[in-house]
């Protein structure tokens, strides 16, 4: 993966907000801080994504902004107990200190290399402590669930749900 | 083809039912029985006692969708249809649950599998947990009176692909397999019934006893979540609900009920939880002792197509490795399959990036089995711990060094099988692992996995226990007709009340539970 893709991914997730674009839901409402979180998504995304997500940028866009929607829908649909957790991981992770605490450095993640933030999500995935693993878990669960569920997203699969039903 | 709603025609001809997220005040509700819970066991006995002439209102914290509703999406079921969107986890987020919340409870979204339950489970409840009066012969009349109310049958179809592999394998290996029982009528076979049977087939408390006790004068209170009930002395006095908003968030209106009988069928967490906010009485701090029949995935790639979301999803269920060192002997497990769909499979494997891409490529290629570990029948597995919190609950299932040891075999049986049954490669869902290419390679590679919480994927979809029934009040918090020890006019009746795990999916051993004990409960109320 080149860099100026992975930035473009997440610039793009950023300013389809700002332009209010919206693939997902119409009633989809967004916060200040939905804005930072877009922009951390769109860093992890095209790492937990690589090879699914489309190669032709135009479409990747796309496919980028529809699962960033996706996931404010899905984070809307979990519990308190697990919103208020994830949010705090998102703001650790939007924080310098917080970033040395997780990763070992303090460079933001929107300014790091595709391979730092997989060497970042390798030591969570394998770390000794479970507070890790669980943010490693929590995101790959939060990211590839929003992406698979956009029916756009099942050309690879040759997936396709009956069309047997019209409505009454 | 257009699909006729039995609920929509249902409502449209008069019948009781409250959206609470649309009341404008707090309202209160009077009854012979009220029952919170709308799933096998709150659906069960509101038909029988609505039949035997009694007033019942049943609550539900879920929202009434039906047929209508049912579009065969991962993203609109888990959302709309399960607790906590399908996203809830144990405590330390060990293994995840998948539970209805929805009218109809777990049996609007289950796979559909029944199974009576098991004879060694049965003498096992007799002999260490106090239980009378529920022996196999005991209970064939219930359960038959059951499997012809829901038209259980066995599955007369060939099985999909995806369970075809789990017979195929267990006939190479010599292993006892059985063709599933399953509650369905008129079934399409297309394989979404996890999302809500779009075509009415299943024959879930939603299409059935529901409607029954609807026709019969019954109320049905939907989005109203049950906080607590109120005792004096040993009589349950009053019940509360909070109404819900349309999106499951709680409003400031209350509901209140009043009854000569409550019943209490909000399934494993959420009838402990409403015990323990209420603060009735457990001397012997029985309430909430939860099992899970935790579950391990295996994924076999073969060459051929097996489009495992395409057909009835459990058809073929092998019971070789469930009793083989006897009831309290080392952890036995059930090998079912789980039907593949997109969002299951793809939160459910291991990995991301190019190799996740690559399975993902692979998926209708891919053949699910998982093997559902019998828990609570020894020291190896004491189960798990509901618990309240502020506002909510959360539930300890600690992971037991026993649990492992059963992982471990289970992973080696599930692996021997997908081979034998011709896959190419197989991947036990644990994280960092790669396919292995043989059973040779598999068997040596499972020795050595260093299983453990988080990087070995368990999940859960029969949470069972947390007010157990019996005879002896120091482990058990019900009688075995569901009669609680300590509050006279309340009951229990959902799969809470079993003593450990069945060791068989549980719809069935609720169902024929609940009507042998709501019929004598109707006995009792209509007593003149």
């Amino acid at each position: 993966m080149k860099r100026r893709t992975f930035l473009t991914g997440a610039f793009a997730g950023t300013a389809a907000l700002a332009l209010g674009v919206n693939l997902y839901s119409p009633t989809l409402t967004t916060t200040p801080d939905d804005v930072h979180h877009r922009v951390l998504f769109s860093v992890f995304i095209p790492i937990f994504l690589d090879g699914s997500l489309p190669e032709v940028p135009s479409h990747r866009e796309i496919a980028i902004n529809r699962t960033l929607d996706a996931i404010t829908q899905s984070i809307n649909h979990l519990p308190q107990a697990q919103q208020d957790e994830l949010m705090e991981l998102l703001d650790l992770l939007e924080g310098r200190l917080g970033l040395l605490l997780l990763s070992g450095s303090m460079t933001p993640l929107l300014g790091r290399e595709p391979q730092q933030l997989i060497d970042m999500l390798e030591f969570w995935r394998f770390n000794f402590l479970d507070m890790l693993k669980v943010a490693y878990t929590g995101l790959r669960e939060l990211i590839m669930a929003s992406y698979y569920a956009c029916p756009e997203h099942w050309g690879n699969l040759r997936y396709a749900k009956p069309t047997f039903l019209v409505s009454p | 083809m257009a699909i006729i709603d039995p609920i929509i025609t249902g409502l449209r001809s008069g019948w009781h039912h409250i959206d609470a997220s649309t009341l404008q005040k707090n309202r209160h509700f009077e009854a012979d029985v009220v029952i919170v819970g709308t799933g096998a066991g709150g659906g069960t006995a509101a038909e029988i006692l609505s039949q035997a002439g009694l007033k019942v209102i049943m609550i539900e914290g879920g929202a009434l969708k039906s047929s209508t509703d049912f579009d065969m999406e991962e993203r609109h079921a888990y959302p709309n249809l399960y607790q906590q969107a399908a996203a809830l986890k144990t405590a330390d987020k060990g293994v995840s649950i998948f539970q209805g919340r929805t009218v109809g409870g777990s049996t609007t979204i289950n796979w559909t599998t029944s199974i009576r339950t098991p004879e060694p489970t049965l003498d096992f409840w007799q002999q260490a947990k106090s239980v009378k009066g529920l022996s196999a012969i005991e209970l064939q009349p219930w359960f038959e009176k059951m499997e012809q109310r829901l038209n259980i049958e066995q599955w007369q179809y060939e099985a999909n692909r995806n369970n075809a592999a789990l017979r195929q394998g267990c006939e190479k290996l010599g292993w006892e397999y059985t063709v599933i029982k399953r509650n369905v009528k008129g079934c399409w076979n297309t394989g979404y019934c996890g999302m809500g049977c779009p075509v009415n087939a299943k024959q879930s408390m939603l299409v059935t006893t529901i409607p029954g006790a609807l026709e019969h004068g019954a109320t049905l209170i939907s989005r109203a979540k049950v906080v607590k009930l109120d005792y004096k002395g040993d009589k349950v006095v009053g019940l509360t609900a909070q109404a819900m908003s349309e999106g499951f968030k709680p409003t400031d209106l209350q509901i209140t009920f009043s009854a000569k009988h409550y019943i209490l069928s909000a399934g494993a967490i959420h009838t402990p939880s409403i015990l323990m906010r209420s603060n009735t009485p457990d001397p012997h701090k029985q309430l909430g002792k939860t099992f899970l029949h935790p579950s391990l995935l295996s994924g076999g790639l073969f060459a051929e197509q097996i489009n495992g979301h395409s057909g009835a999803p459990q058809s073929i269920y092998s019971d070789e490795f469930v009793w083989r060192d006897g009831a309290v002997g080392d952890l036995g497990y059930k090998l079912e399959v789980a039907p593949v769909h997109p969002v299951l499979i793809a939160s459910k494997t291991i990995g991301y990036g190019v190799s996740h891409a690559q399975l993902m490529a692979n998926f209708n290629q891919m053949q699910v089995t998982i093997a559902l570990v019998r828990d609570g029948f020894n020291e190896q597995s004491p189960g798990g711990q509901v618990r309240l919190t502020d506002d909510s609950f959360v539930l300890d299932y600690p992971l037991t060094d026993g649990f492992w040891q059963a992982a471990r075999r289970a992973f080696l049986s599930m692996a021997e099988l997908q081979f034998a049954a011709g896959a190419k490669k197989v991947l036990p869902m644990h994280d960092g692992l790669s396919f292995f290419d043989s059973w040779n390679d598999a068997k040596q590679g499972i020795n050595q996995l260093d299983l453990g919480l988080i990087k070995t994927i368990v999940a859960s979809a029969h949470v069972m226990g947390g007010c157990a029934m019996g005879e002896d009040k120091t482990q058990a918090m019900v009688d075995s007709f569901g009669n609680s020890h300590y509050l006279e006019n309340l009951s229990v009746m959902d799969g809470s009340v079993f003593p450990t795990s069945l060791g068989a999916n549980p719809q069935l051993s609720i169902y024929g539970i609940v009507a042998r004990n709501a019929t004598a409960l109707a006995k009792k109320l209509t007593a003149k």
